[in-house]
């Protein structure tokens, strides 16, 4: 398991658009991959679930990945919160 | 007969077609066992994908947002939702249920959202479930798109999706419960042509399918049950708007003369750079309205410069030379932007709105400005502000529009060095300073649909004050005819963007006060350039002077309606 903490900075945080294109991302990934923040844990292959979690910008996030390709599913969940998840 | 508000000219005559969105009920116990209602499923989540994406694929195409519907087949793909889904058809449960119990949940939970933007995605998921639950219960949906010769739709309300889909060849009238005539219906239906009623209460009960039925967009009737006697009527009225159609078609090409040479400007009003080729296609010479929130509007976050330059860029460079005058951002009172974060007011029409919101917050201001100022640069482009109602207002906007031109200078940018800059007249407090605004505006331009409700304290919305509201009232005629003055008195042009620079029943008073320029629906634009070859200053001037000496709003509406009996 690998984890690794990251700060979400575009402006409208993890909304429909940038949601989308990221749990479409991290679905390419075999590994599970979570989400934690607020003391939420939400699904990160879940577009559903990471709109019901509100993840605003300025939100601390933690992302834990857990399978046989769990470092490069992590590395791409941190780059892509990173770089304002193309919006920024 | 049923009666409501003629929104749009015209007759219709043709056969009712109901629109209506009523609750999906269905035998909730009713499985097939859980094979067969997961294959069920299946099929129905490949249809939806397949008709969203065909949909999404035409909206973009004709210039609507198609990346919502895509981000419903998105939504539906979720690994999470369709685990939950099958669990429950596992379980016994037939699809619909499951489907319905699934979104149900993602609904609540988003309606409970602390969050505006998660909170919208409810109705997204709404639409998803009523779709898919139409799909497994063999509902047709009825295709806008292919509809029968002479339909006369009843709908609650038209938005802009239906429009973009409906079948405009085939639909003769428009009958809906609910929008007045500022609504998007009747804005639809009066840039379409097509003969409206609107406000017709219970029209989705009282009104039969398939009855016939005639709209009379122009009085606001509809009739149902009617005799032959009445068909006739209607049927010779319809021939006299279409030879008056005929008639204007004659004026295509033509400059705006009224019958003693007085030469006018004709503008046409746009809601977005998307209705530039109805503005080409209507024959207006230039735009005098350019409304930029549609820009800002169905989306989660503002729009960047390049995008808002490259919209302001098509209109300018599209209208080759001819005047394009954009009104910058006029968001609050009804116009709600939600990624804004505006605080709900107790008086949203008196409170932050327009100017004042841009002017409080100047990063946003700044960056439409530049991209306005860089458009300029492809055409005759010129900048009009909203709800002034201080010299302040517009000095501040013309102080950040200097500095913008300074910093292009030393960049390097093009813009139009001279472009004008001016204001909206709308407020009674800019009516009263119109002398003061006019030394600092280039131009103004009335907007007589919130001037108004502001001069009469009235809300059109409201209908045990909406009797007030009217741009004949002598209140609102002398407020126009003083701005119009005061323009002419400093020597800068003055035109007006409202609904009444279309109305027949106001240009013989708006070509008396000297009115310079009228910009109206792009559909009207040939109807007022034809009503003003047929007016004569002198006689314009005569019955201005009898209306501005009525006391009352029924004095005034019988002085014009007695002059247009005579002079047409």
């Amino acid at each position: 398991m690998v984890t690794k903490t990251v700060t979400v900075i575009n402006t409208q945080g993890f909304h429909m658009r940038p949601a989308t294109v990221f749990a479409g991302e991290m679905g390419k990934f075999k590994s599970k991959i979570t989400l934690k923040t607020d003391g939420k844990t939400v699904d990160g292959k879940s577009l559903m679930n990471i709109i019901a979690a509100c993840i605003k910008c300025g939100a601390e996030v933690e992302v834990v990945c857990e399978g046989e390709d769990e470092q490069a599913a992590l590395d791409k969940a941190v780059s892509m919160i990173e770089s304002g998840l193309g919006e920024a | 007969m049923l009666k409501g508000i003629g929104a749009s000219d015209g007759i219709g005559i043709g056969k009712a077609l109901i629109f209506n969105d009523k609750p999906i009920a269905y035998d909730e116990g009713a499985s097939e066992g859980p094979k067969a209602e997961k294959s069920r499923f299946e099929a129905a989540v490949h249809t939806f994908n397949e008709k969203n994406e065909a949909r999404a694929e035409r909206l973009n195409q004709i210039g609507g947002d198609g990346e919502i519907l895509r981000g419903h087949i998105a939504m539906l793909a979720d690994p999470y939702m369709l685990s939950q889904i099958n669990e429950l058809i596992d379980g016994g449960a037939r699809a619909e249920k499951a489907v319905e119990t699934v979104c149900g949940m993602f609904i609540s939970v988003f309606s409970a959202a602390d969050d505006e933007l998660t909170r919208q995605r409810a109705a997204d998921v709404e639409d998803i479930k009523n779709e898919m639950l139409k799909l497994l219960l063999g509902i047709e949906d009825i295709d806008l798109g292919s509809l029968p010769p002479d339909t006369i739709l009843i709908v609650g309300e038209l938005t802009p999706s239906m429009t973009v889909e409906m079948d405009r060849e085939h639909v003769v009238g428009i009958v809906t419960e609910r929008g007045g005539r500022t609504s998007h219906s009747a804005i639809i239906s009066r840039s379409l042509k097509i003969p409206a009623v609107l406000s017709v209460e219970n029209a989705l009960e009282l009104i039969p399918a398939g009855s016939e039925l005639i709209v009379d967009g122009s009085a606001g009737e509809v009739y149902r049950d009617f005799d032959d006697s009445v068909r006739r009527r209607f049927t010779e009225i319809q021939k006299r708007y279409a030879k008056k159609a005929a008639l204007e078609e004659r004026y295509r090409g033509k400059p705006t003369v009224t019958r003693d040479g007085a030469v006018k400007k004709l503008y046409a009003n746009i809601g977005s750079h998307k209705e530039l080729e109805a503005v080409l296609e209507a024959d207006a010479e230039g735009i005098g309205l350019f409304r930029t929130e549609f820009l800002f509007m169905d989306r989660d976050s503002m729009p960047g410069e390049e995008e808002q330059f490259e919209a302001y860029k098509t209109v300018a460079a599209g209208m080759k030379g001819r005047e394009v005058i954009i009104r910058t951002l006029d968001v609050g009172g009804d116009k709600d932007i939600p990624y804004l974060k505006l605080k709900k007011e107790e008086n949203p029409f008196m409170g932050f709105r327009a100017v004042r919101y841009c002017l409080a917050n100047r990063g946003a201001y700044k960056i439409q400005l530049r991209a306005i100022l860089r458009a300029s640069a492809y055409g005759n482009v010129a900048v009009m502000v909203p709800l002034v109602t201080r010299v302040d207002e517009i000095l501040e906007v013309r102080a950040i529009i200097g500095k913008l031109k300074d910093e292009f200078d030393k960049q390097n940018i093009p813009y139009k060095k001279d472009i004008r800059v001016g204001v909206m007249m709308e407020t009674p407090a800019a009516c009263l300073i119109a002398d003061l605004l006019a030394e600092h505006a280039d131009f103004f331009s009335i907007g007589t649909n919130d001037l108004t409700g502001y001069i009469m304290a009235a809300d059109r919305g409201n209908a045990d004050v909406s009797y007030l509201y009217s741009v004949f009232d002598p209140a609102v005629l002398r407020a126009v005819k003083h701005i119009i003055a005061s323009a002419a008195k400093r020597g800068i042009p003055c035109g007006m963007c409202g609904e009444a620079a279309a109305d027949p029943r106001m240009l013989p008073l708006l070509v008396s006060f000297g009115l310079d320029e009228f910009s109206v629906n792009p559909a009207s634009v040939l109807s007022v350039r034809c009503a003003l070859a047929a007016l004569d200053g002198k006689a314009c001037d005569a019955a201005a002077e009898k209306a501005l000496a009525a006391g009352t709003e029924q004095e005034v509406l019988n002085i014009l309606s007695s002059f247009r009996s005579e002079a047409l």
